[in-house]
């Protein structure tokens, strides 16, 4: 650890960083648009330029405009150090706002736009665009007059490539900063981009009989600086300045990356409000870095897709659609017929798909039932069939809360297909599931119906089509909980958009129900739930919290 | 009246109570302007005291900004002094471009001070005229307001409005002078003349106009300066303190006139001042009219506060991502925070604005004239006849919109 100065505030390093990097800790930018904080350095675009007062200058000489003699005279400048490239040293004076490195950054981004097409109004990055941001704290003029702003035709280069399945590329819109390339070849190591010809030709392309189709290609338009690599999930689906975004953790698998949810705050019931458009990666050093898998951040189409919005009660084969309520009220007769009954063998089905809050008050309305009885706890999870882990990021285990759960069950917890031989040998007389992942099919499951079975879940799946009574409840965009992942971190997320049709949190759907039972569990608010999770055996929200 | 028979005692006396009468005037009185209410305290027909309560037409100006950008504070201020919206405009433009270190180009700032000139016409016009109506003078009123008329034809023909123009802009107007402008403003101001004379000549020897404002609703000029009053209301005191002397900003200090005093400070002053101030103003604007260019531009040349021509929007990028900028993001302030006050219709209206450097506002705090010279009312009152509240209140010049924000 040394400091340095930079523009006169006096800055700390630690040992090999660049400038870039030591402002980027310090929370400084540099104009920047080839470094990426995750990624090996190109110093390419020349938009960190920075003049180093305290090295011995490499003076140039150049032809200066001499007012008196109304002539060029020779002159000397500083060369200009790029500041991703340029390690820092002890005692090292650098200014990032001097004139003539704000001359050259207005001149690097003059040059960027020269061949620009026109294409803000049509392009998904207007709203985030490094090129709009730097024309506007470095260029901030209009095209220059003359040949280039009339009659001139700029190059043109392929439009509307397609790289892959997800990604499309726009070469006009390319700056060249090769972060694509650089990030396939050293967070994924695939090699499957390149850079082709020179000057007013170059251009992005991929490995001839390849497409871009490894894990991570939406990654490559998220460190893409401008708007050349678009993504074809989200292309032309919403503006970013209309999106807010919410802090999440992606559902896809056990290594809980972080993200941001990027949703729509508008009321519902405007053509394209309350609605989730896309994550994005939250950087965490400790989970995910800056990256996230095209799995994970597509998973936010299951807050919208196959949802489970309203209640359904099973009529001998007949599955009847109901709404919300009336499904609440037919759960509740069935818990209270059964709290009456005789025989009092509860199953309770802990969900690894879902928080440690909803799975808490799951565990906590079966003790309260299953007072004068049994109760046996089991885990549905979702399948891995067909998920491929990697050592990148993506875990064996595709539920993200498989630790949460099981801290919460805080004893012995069977598999699903236990549950159904249980069922079928009459050792089972209610069954309270959460969530609609197994890791059976449903039909593997159909036995689980031959008892009262009350689902609470989000999606449609092979648990909640083998229940009895389905209640609707919030997906992890429309209430805050937390996950705990594979490596027993506990990770917080904050709700981003309403839940549709009066929906609550399954934690809130079964202290709701608890209460109509008559047990008051005290737990009616978020801050009473997560204390009391501290405080209960496992503690899964204490453990080693991100 | 006949006597209501249950108050007369067992002889069949009327007994009238000795103890001061509470009563309400207001809100909903067309004396008040529908904003205000007055608590009194009476004995008989005299203000022993009174509680002034504004607050009824709070609608939450302040808080308002703090949601779009910074230009899309304009219609919030033209609807402050709603008499005189111009010179709010011209107000909020100068802060905001204190705060961004912007100087428009000289023909923007002769044209803010010909259309804020006109608009303190006809913010006096009116005050002064519904004073001489609140006392009974109807005539006077439809003179003045014709002519106001006049004056707003002017102000409709260079902004398209009336009455909320919404033509500032951050680094210049909404549109350049119109080629009728100079034409147009000297030919209101003779009219203008005419019908002040006429008015004064009504109202000046009357003895029922005199008597009820000579000597009524006087504030000291201890009092007025403890108070916090400004504008007219102050220098009806004999205080010369004009945001436009003072601290001269535009080109006040490059146009000759001078500042109206009076020194009784009661209704009479008030009335008279806003006259002459009236009359202060053509002179102003006539030196406005010889000295506003003919040509050149208005608006600052920086694309990153004023939007650029649709031909470079659509044709260049670098068009494109200023047109951007400006209508996604807003144009943004450096953070930080000024204080910029001008004359406004009533008094010196100011404008603490508070920037976090990105394009909405942080906050947006007015400094309200008449809120302060609302507060010198209740002295100016007391004492006084009831009647003498109507008068008393319309000289001071409260206008809801201002006062409550």
């Amino acid at each position: 650890m040394g400091t340095f100065k930079l523009d006169g505030k006096e800055l700390t390093f630690e040992a090999g960083d660049t400038i870039i990097r030591a402002a980027w800790r310090a929370g400084i930018e540099i104009p920047h648009y080839c470094w990426h904080p995750g990624l090996s350095i190109a110093a390419n675009c020349r938009m960190c330029l920075v003049d180093i007062k305290s090295a011995r200058p490499m003076a140039l000489p150049i032809l200066a405009w001499d007012e008196k003699k109304k002539d060029y005279v020779e002159a000397t400048k500083n060369k200009l150090q790029p500041a991703c490239q340029q390690e820092v040293s002890e005692g090292m004076e650098v200014e990032s706002k001097s004139a003539p490195v704000l001359k050259a950054h207005a001149a690097v981004q003059e040059f960027l736009l020269l061949n620009h097409p026109v294409d803000c109004p049509i392009c998904d990055q207007a709203g985030e665009c490094k090129l709009q941001d730097y024309w506007a704290t470095s260029q901030k003029k209009l095209k220059r007059e003359g040949p280039i702003a009339t009659g001139f035709e700029p190059v043109h280069k392929p439009k509307a490539v397609r790289f892959g399945p997800t990604i499309v590329y726009d070469g006009e819109r390319c700056i060249m900063c090769t972060r694509c390339i650089r990030f396939c070849d050293e967070v994924v190591g695939d090699h499957v981009l390149d850079m082709r010809e020179r000057g007013n030709k170059n251009e992005i392309f991929v490995s001839p009989g390849r497409e871009l189709d490894h894990a991570y290609t939406l990654m490559t338009e998220h460190v893409c600086p401008v708007g050349a690599l678009t993504s074809k999930d989200f292309r032309f689906k919403a503006r970013v300045w209309f999106l807010r975004s919410a802090p999440g953790v992606c559902t896809g698998c056990a290594t809980g990356c972080n993200s941001w949810v990027d949703y729509d705050p508008r009321p519902m019931s405007s053509h394209t409000g309350g609605r989730v458009y896309r994550l994005r990666p939250r950087d965490n050093a400790n989970v995910n870095e800056f990256w996230m898998c095209d799995d994970g951040m597509l998973s936010y189409k299951r807050f919208h897709e196959d949802r489970v919005l309203t209640g359904r009660i099973r009529d001998g084969a007949r599955v009847v659609e109901v709404v919300r309520d009336e499904a609440i009220d037919a759960a509740t007769a069935v818990l209270r017929s059964f709290a009456a009954g005789g025989k009092k063998r509860i199953a309770i089905v802990l969900s690894a798909q879902h928080s440690n809050e909803d799975n808490f008050l799951l565990a906590k309305l079966g003790t309260a039932l299953a007072a004068g009885g049994t109760r046996s706890v089991y885990l549905a999870a979702k399948s891995a069939a067909g998920w491929k882990a990697d050592a990148i990021l993506r875990d064996a285990d595709p539920n993200p809360n498989r630790a949460g759960a099981m801290a919460v069950a805080a004893g012995p917890v069977g598999e699903t297909s236990a549950l159904v031989k249980a069922v079928l040998a009459g050792e089972v007389d209610l069954i309270l599931s959460l969530g609609f992942a197994a890791n059976e099919a449903a039909e593997d499951l159909a036995g689980l119906s031959n008892v009262p079975h009350v689902n609470l879940t989000t999606n449609i799946g092979p648990l909640t089509q083998s229940a009895t009574i389905v209640i609707p409840v919030a997906t992890t965009a429309e209430a805050s909980g937390t996950f705990v992942n594979g490596k027993g971190v506990a990770q917080g997320f904050t709700r981003a958009v309403h839940a549709p049709l009066g929906i609550t949190s399954a934690w809130e759907t079964l202290n709701a129900v608890a209460t109509a039972l008559g047990h008051d569990l005290a737990l009616a608010r978020l801050p009473d739930v997560r204390a009391a999770l501290k405080l209960g055996a496992g503690s899964p929200a204490t453990a080693a919290e991100a | 009246m006949e006597p209501n028979y249950e108050e007369l005692d067992a002889d069949g006396v009327l007994e009238l109570p000795a103890e001061p009468m509470r009563l309400n005037m207001g809100p909903s009185h067309p004396a008040m302007h529908g904003t205000i209410r007055m608590v009194l305290e009476l004995d008989g027909e005299t203000v022993k005291d009174l509680d002034i309560q504004p607050g009824y037409l709070h609608r939450g100006f302040e808080k308002s900004c703090e949601r779009g950008n910074w230009s899309q504070v304009y219609p919030y201020v033209d609807r402050l002094n709603y008499v005189s919206p111009m010179l709010n405009n011209v107000g909020f433009s100068l802060a905001v471009e204190k705060l961004c270190g912007i100087t428009v180009p000289e023909r923007c700032t002769w044209y803010r001070m010909i259309l804020g000139e006109l608009a303190r016409i006809s913010d006096h016009l009116t005050c002064n005229s519904a004073t001489a109506m609140e006392l009974g003078a109807f005539t006077p009123f439809l003179w003045c307001i014709k002519t106001r008329d006049w004056v707003w034809d002017v102000l409709e023909q260079e902004t398209g409005a009336r009455l909320t123009h919404s033509f500032g802009r951050i680094g210049g107007m909404a549109a350049p002078p119109t080629n009728q402008m100079k034409d147009a403003v000297l030919a209101v101001l003779p009219r203008v003349e005419e019908a002040m004379a006429e008015t004064e000549a009504l109202l000046l020897k009357n003895r029922i106009f005199l008597d009820r404002m000579q000597g009524i609703g006087n504030l000291s000029q201890a009092r007025a300066l403890e108070l916090g009053v400004t504008g007219v209301v102050l220098r009806s005191t004999g205080v010369d303190y004009d945001v436009r002397k003072a601290n001269p900003y535009m080109f006040y200090d490059k146009v000759d006139f001078d500042i109206p005093i009076g020194h009784d400070g009661d209704n009479y002053d008030r009335f008279m001042c806003r006259f002459e101030e009236i009359r202060q103003s053509i002179k102003i604007l006539r030196q406005c009219v010889e000295k506003i260019a003919d040509s050149g531009p208005v608006n600052v040349e920086d694309v990153r506060v004023i939007l650029p021509e649709k031909q470079d929007v659509y044709n260049t990028i670098e068009g494109t991502i200023a047109h951007f900028k400006i209508v996604m993001e807003g144009v943004k302030p450096q953070a930080g925070e000024i204080y910029s006050y001008t004359e406004g219709g009533n008094g010196e209206l100011g404008f603490f604005i508070v920037s976090d450097g990105s394009g909405t506002p942080y906050r947006v705090r007015v400094r309200p004239p008449c809120f302060f010279n609302l507060a010198a009312c209740r002295e100016m009152l007391v004492g006084d006849m009831i009647a003498d509240i109507v008068p008393t209140f319309g000289s001071i010049n409260m206008i809801g919109g201002e006062c409550d924000r």
